[in-house]
């Protein structure tokens, strides 16, 4: 007879994070369904939304920085494209973060009454999101290419395994933040600020190439910035091959992931009394 | 003897007490250097015990006495603060029927998401479904919105639910009051067969009578700590009589004069016999003395009562047309047996009044606690001739 699965206890990383997912995927699907559809399925035209809310984006910034801006070239692409490539893992990471941090929230009932490991939660609503995220992307890329935009396809092996990356990243902060966030109730209101200064200090409406000297060190530092840098190297350029710099993003993102958990999994047998 | 199905040894819990938002990071910040809760209420505190297959354990104790923590922490959904626990076997929990479930999910849905958390496979979900759909009885709501439900058809479909998993611990409080009548029928019917074969429960009960009919031992929780654990039918007793005190205390009975002073009927000494302990069903003898400031023979009234102050029987001399009997000037004597004492176990007083000779003003009151013990599932405070009518089962 095998004991019940205990929340909490703790383990090696990543065959930790395995064993709880495969121990807990029926569990794990259905969160994962349920924040995936709550999103969407809630209004008429469904899954449709997904696509149509970025490619309405897409619409906008192209009558913001082609027509009005009248933005010409960014290192020999439009301009459009040049945002667009690295303007949506963007908004992917922000709204995972968003949605992440308050996640904890939206499960206070089961938490309260069931055993259950809570990282789950975590894992459910940030991948809902930058699945749904990544399938806009697509779709966007695909109806710039159909607009005559020069999207390298081939690169696009190369540009997922990035987002995986981004998303191991992402899933750590978002483990870390939503945590805290049972504690804290501020973390929530202090994020939209923070994302906002970030999304202007890393290279996502300019490219790096136009930072001051001085200060372009600190620029190229931000690991997100490194990462939209090597999908334009990827979508725009073609480039397939991995560097030695993306195995240093996997550690960081290892790292973050590692780091965010470890946070969570110290404050995850409190939430009881505090969600 | 194999390993019991649950052991728990010295579990504790403390919650975080908490006054300001200062608190909560010095809090966030405690829990991440692992100094764990230094500011910290105890919900429970050193709680142990073994549950084995079929001996079903009932947990009492007052509204915060850590009963809730206590399941909750068997449950697994909070982690102890200190001590261990080792649950072998699934645990079930029939809690507040339906709190798991998501209201904008259907029936059907909330099934599988109640049987994922309880650790299924989908295949093994899949192949439960039908059969709690059949038990819960709830016709084609089932693919309804559980937000539309009435309460007791959420109540239906969670018992449902938490007893088609077959859980190795069931985890209940007042279980058989839920849904209707005849829904009420098959939850009996599905408790009694369970537990013939062999199930176990962990009863949180107010309802001594349950707890004695289901349980064979019983743990009383007080403020977080272990009162007493043992037998259920001598912990209920024990629990019982621990109340009707603490109502007693709470009434604060006027007392009567207390009338040693001249010109008073008063009763001078009391004795039981036995003196503390009468067997139920045994011989109870009341004697005393009594105080007569003008020589003239008393009346004595003597009566029983519960720890609380509940009467339950008095009978007065001049009623049976007996008389005290005079020892000396002043003094009189008397004596009562009750031969064979239909009390039923739990604590009580004896009482003696001394009233004047006309039996109509009450002087003097004196009391003596006494314990009535035994063994039985019996309800109330006397045991009446009975006899059922009809065929033997």
């Amino acid at each position: 007879m095998a004991s019940i699965p205990r929340p909490g206890t703790s383990g090696g990383p990543a065959s930790a994070v395995q064993s709880t997912l495969g121990r807990h995927r029926a569990l794990f699907i259905n969160f994962f369904r349920r924040e995936l559809f709550s999103r969407y399925l809630g209004s008429v035209s469904g899954f449709a939304w997904a696509f149509l809310h970025p490619l309405a984006l897409l619409a906008v910034y192209h009558f913001v920085f082609t027509t009005v801006f009248r933005a010409g070239q960014m290192n020999g692409k439009s301009f459009l494209l040049f945002v667009a490539v690295a303007l949506w893992p963007w908004l992917a990471t922000q709204e995972a973060l968003q949605r992440g941090t308050v996640s904890i929230g939206g499960y206070a009932g089961l938490i309260r009454k069931v055993a259950f490991p809570h990282e789950l939660v975590v894992y459910a609503s940030v991948g809902a999101t930058l699945v749904l995220q990544f399938a806009g992307y697509i779709a966007v890329l695909v109806v710039l290419a159909l607009f005559g935009e020069p999207v390298r396809f081939q690169g696009l092996p190369l540009a997922i395994l990035l987002w995986v990356v981004l998303a191991v990243g992402v899933t750590g902060i978002a483990l870390a933040l939503s945590s805290l966030q049972v504690f804290i109730r501020d973390i929530e209101h202090i994020l939209l600020p923070v994302l906002m200064i970030l999304m202007y200090l890393t290279p996502i409406l300019y490219p790096l190439s136009l930072v001051p000297d001085n200060m372009r060190p600190w620029v190229a530092a931000n690991p997100f910035g490194y990462l939209v840098g090597r999908l334009r190297d990827a979508l725009l350029e073609g480039q397939l091959a991995p560097t030695w710099g993306d195995g240093v993003a996997v550690l960081v993102a290892a790292a973050l992931f590692a780091a965010g958990r470890w946070v969570f999994l110290r404050l995850s047998p409190h939430f009881e009394d505090f969600v | 003897m194999a390993a019991p199905l649950l052991h728990l040894s010295g579990v504790g819990k403390d919650y975080a007490k908490l006054e300001s938002n200062a608190g909560r990071i010095g809090l966030v910040v405690d829990l991440l250097l692992g100094r764990g809760v230094t500011r910290a209420f105890r919900a429970l505190d050193d709680v142990s015990f073994d549950l084995n297959r079929g001996e079903s354990l009932g947990i009492v104790g007052e509204n915060g006495a850590g009963k809730s923590t206590l399941l909750k922490i068997v449950a697994g959904v909070i982690t102890p603060t200190r001590g261990s626990v080792d649950v072998r076997g699934r645990v079930g929990a029939l809690l507040e029927l339906g709190s798991g479930f998501h209201p904008e999910y259907s029936g059907l849905a909330n099934i599988d998401l109640a049987a994922a958390l309880l650790g299924l496979s989908p295949a093994e979900i899949a192949s439960k479904r039908d059969e709690i759909v059949a038990f819960a009885d709830i016709g084609e709501h089932i693919h309804d919105p559980i937000k539309h439900y009435s309460s007791g058809m959420v109540v239906r479909l969670g018992f449902a639910v938490a007893t088609a998993l077959e859980p190795d611990i069931l985890i209940t409080d007042e279980v058989l009051a839920v849904g209707d009548e005849s829904f009420q029928k098959k939850c009996v019917a599905w408790m009694e067969n369970y537990l013939a074969n062999g199930g176990t429960l962990l009863l949180c009960s107010h309802s001594m009578y349950h707890v004695q009919k289901l349980c064979r031992n019983a743990l009383w929780l007080r403020n977080g700590r272990t009162v007493r654990y043992g037998p259920a039918a001598e912990i209920a007793q024990a629990y019982l009589a621990y109340h009707e005190e603490k109502s007693a205390g709470a009434k604060q009975p006027i007392a009567a004069p207390r009338a040693t002073a001249e010109g008073y009927y008063a009763i001078q000494s009391l004795v039981l016999d036995p003196e503390e302990r009468v067997a139920a069903g045994g011989a109870l003898t009341v004697r005393g003395e009594v105080f007569s400031p003008d020589d003239r023979v008393p009346v004595v009234l003597v009566g029983l009562v519960r720890a609380d102050g509940t009467p339950v029987y008095g009978v007065a001399t001049d009623m049976d047309g007996v008389a005290p009997v005079r020892i000396r000037a002043q003094r009189f004597a008397f004596s009562l047996t009750f031969p064979a004492l239909p009390l039923l176990p739990g604590k009580y007083s004896a009482r003696a009044h001394a009233l004047d000779p006309e039996g109509v003003r009450l002087f003097d009151n004196v009391e003596k606690a006494f314990v009535v013990e035994g063994a039985t599932r019996e309800l109330g405070l006397v045991r009446i001739g009975h006899g059922w009518n009809g065929g033997s089962s």
